[in-house]
């Protein structure tokens, strides 16, 4: 998870250290940008491509992930 | 054999400048610096009120004309790619016809593509050209999304700029073809999402699509204006486009490295970055260029053309469009 995590870092502009699974997503600015951002990031890490609305619906890292588990390979 | 040859390519770029800073004085907690970070787009050019596509492509193809010595009544066929056509009717390309001063047994006809629309020109030309039905091609694309989008809109209005470009096409002896074989694609499920909602026949201008609406992440527009679904266009451009090159290679037998450039259509910085490395294809090898016009639409490839063309060096190159549609198209080309 560590990349994946790094570049969650990268996109909301804070330490990697402060990434956990409970990271709140809406007090970072999860906009479109945001959300496009996290798109591109799984699928370089995972190879899989997530729905974007899907996406938008998360509150947390945890929630991300989860529907990174639940995506198909891109 | 005959073969379609692009022999010239000329830009033109509207005057007014847009700035990052003049975009991040509207839009609360954007700095400059953070646009040109996340779009590549360090600014854009925007055509006047009384500017439009037309005026915009007859500039390209005038400069095209005086650069390289092209008489007007050599020309055999106009192709004019837009989505922001001087009216609804009559086609654009017949008034250029008439300001280029083209033959009138020229042809002349516009369409209605945009970030895949030069790919589909060139294939376009090339029929015309090796059917022998015309000798010389006149390939004008010019799109004014300035035009379509609302001034608080920083998820388009960051990315897009108005510009117009001219290729010439010819014929010419060669023992190989100079442009193809090509890839082509369409998926309408996604029309959806990168659209202007009203204005068309489907839902005309009325005082309900003037409407502001906020969305999500701050950006004011009505269903007058450009919508653009950032994720759901990356995801499909991800999904697709690989797709595409690999089928294209496939048609050319070659692999990644028998090409000596990649011209995609300059999306955004972003989205060139992440289908770069997920083709493994080399950075000194792919061509960004659009920090000085942004996304330029039917413009960006030819823009970023331009400069090879000029380099008088023997190429091939890769070109890949893609976009509002949705719809795809790639090709190799031969330069020089």
């Amino acid at each position: 998870m560590s990349a994946f995590y790094e570049g969650l870092a990268e996109i909301f502009e804070v330490e990697a250290t402060e990434i956990t699974p409970q990271f709140d997503l809406i007090a970072h600015n999860w906009d479109s940008l945001a959300i496009v951002s996290t798109l591109a990031l799984i699928d370089e890490c995972f190879d899989k491509l997530v729905d974007g609305s899907v996406l938008a619906k998360c509150t947390t890292v945890a929630d991300v992930e989860r529907v990174v588990g639940m995506a198909a390979a891109a | 054999m005959r073969a379609a040859t692009i022999t010239a390519i000329k830009s033109f770029l509207p005057d007014a400048v847009l700035s990052n800073q003049a975009l991040a004085d509207l839009y609360p907690n954007w700095t400059a610096d953070k646009i040109l970070e996340k779009t590549g787009v360090r600014e854009r050019r925007i055509c006047a009120a009384d500017q439009t596509a037309g005026d915009l492509a007859e500039a390209a193809a005038q400069r095209l004309f005086s650069t390289h010595a092209v008489a007007p009544d050599s020309i055999d066929f106009l192709m004019f790619c837009t989505q922001t056509p001087d009216y609804i009717l009559p086609a654009t390309a017949c008034l250029l016809h008439a300001r280029l001063g083209l033959r009138q047994d020229a042809g002349a006809m516009d369409y209605g593509l945009g970030c895949s629309g030069y790919v589909y020109g060139l294939a376009l030309a090339k029929g015309l050209i090796e059917s022998g039905q015309a000798s010389r091609v006149l390939l004008l694309t010019c799109d004014t999304y300035s035009k379509l989008i609302h001034p608080l809109d920083k998820s388009v209005r960051t990315l897009f700029g108005d510009a117009a470009t001219a290729t010439l096409l010819e014929a010419q002896a060669s023992d190989a073809p100079r442009i193809g074989p090509f890839v082509f694609g369409a998926d309408g499920t996604g029309a959806k999402s990168l659209i202007v909602p009203a204005g068309g026949f489907r839902q005309p201008h009325t005082a309900d699509t003037a409407r502001e609406i906020a969305d999500e992440s701050g950006n004011i527009r009505t269903d007058d204006h450009l919508y653009m679904d950032g994720p759901s266009v990356l995801n499909f451009t991800l999904r697709q486009i690989p797709k595409a090159v690999e089928q294209l290679l496939a048609l050319c037998q070659s692999p990644l490295d028998g090409f000596d450039a990649f011209i995609f259509h300059q999306a955004n910085a972003f989205m060139l970055e992440r289908l770069r490395r997920k083709l493994a294809i080399p950075e000194e090898k792919f061509v960004v260029h659009m920090a000085d016009c942004g996304n330029t639409v039917s413009s960006t490839i030819p823009i970023a053309l331009e400069p090879l063309m000029e380099a008088a060096k023997a190429q091939r190159i890769m070109l890949v469009g893609f976009g509002v549609g949705f719809s795809w198209a790639a090709t190799s080309v031969t330069l020089h």
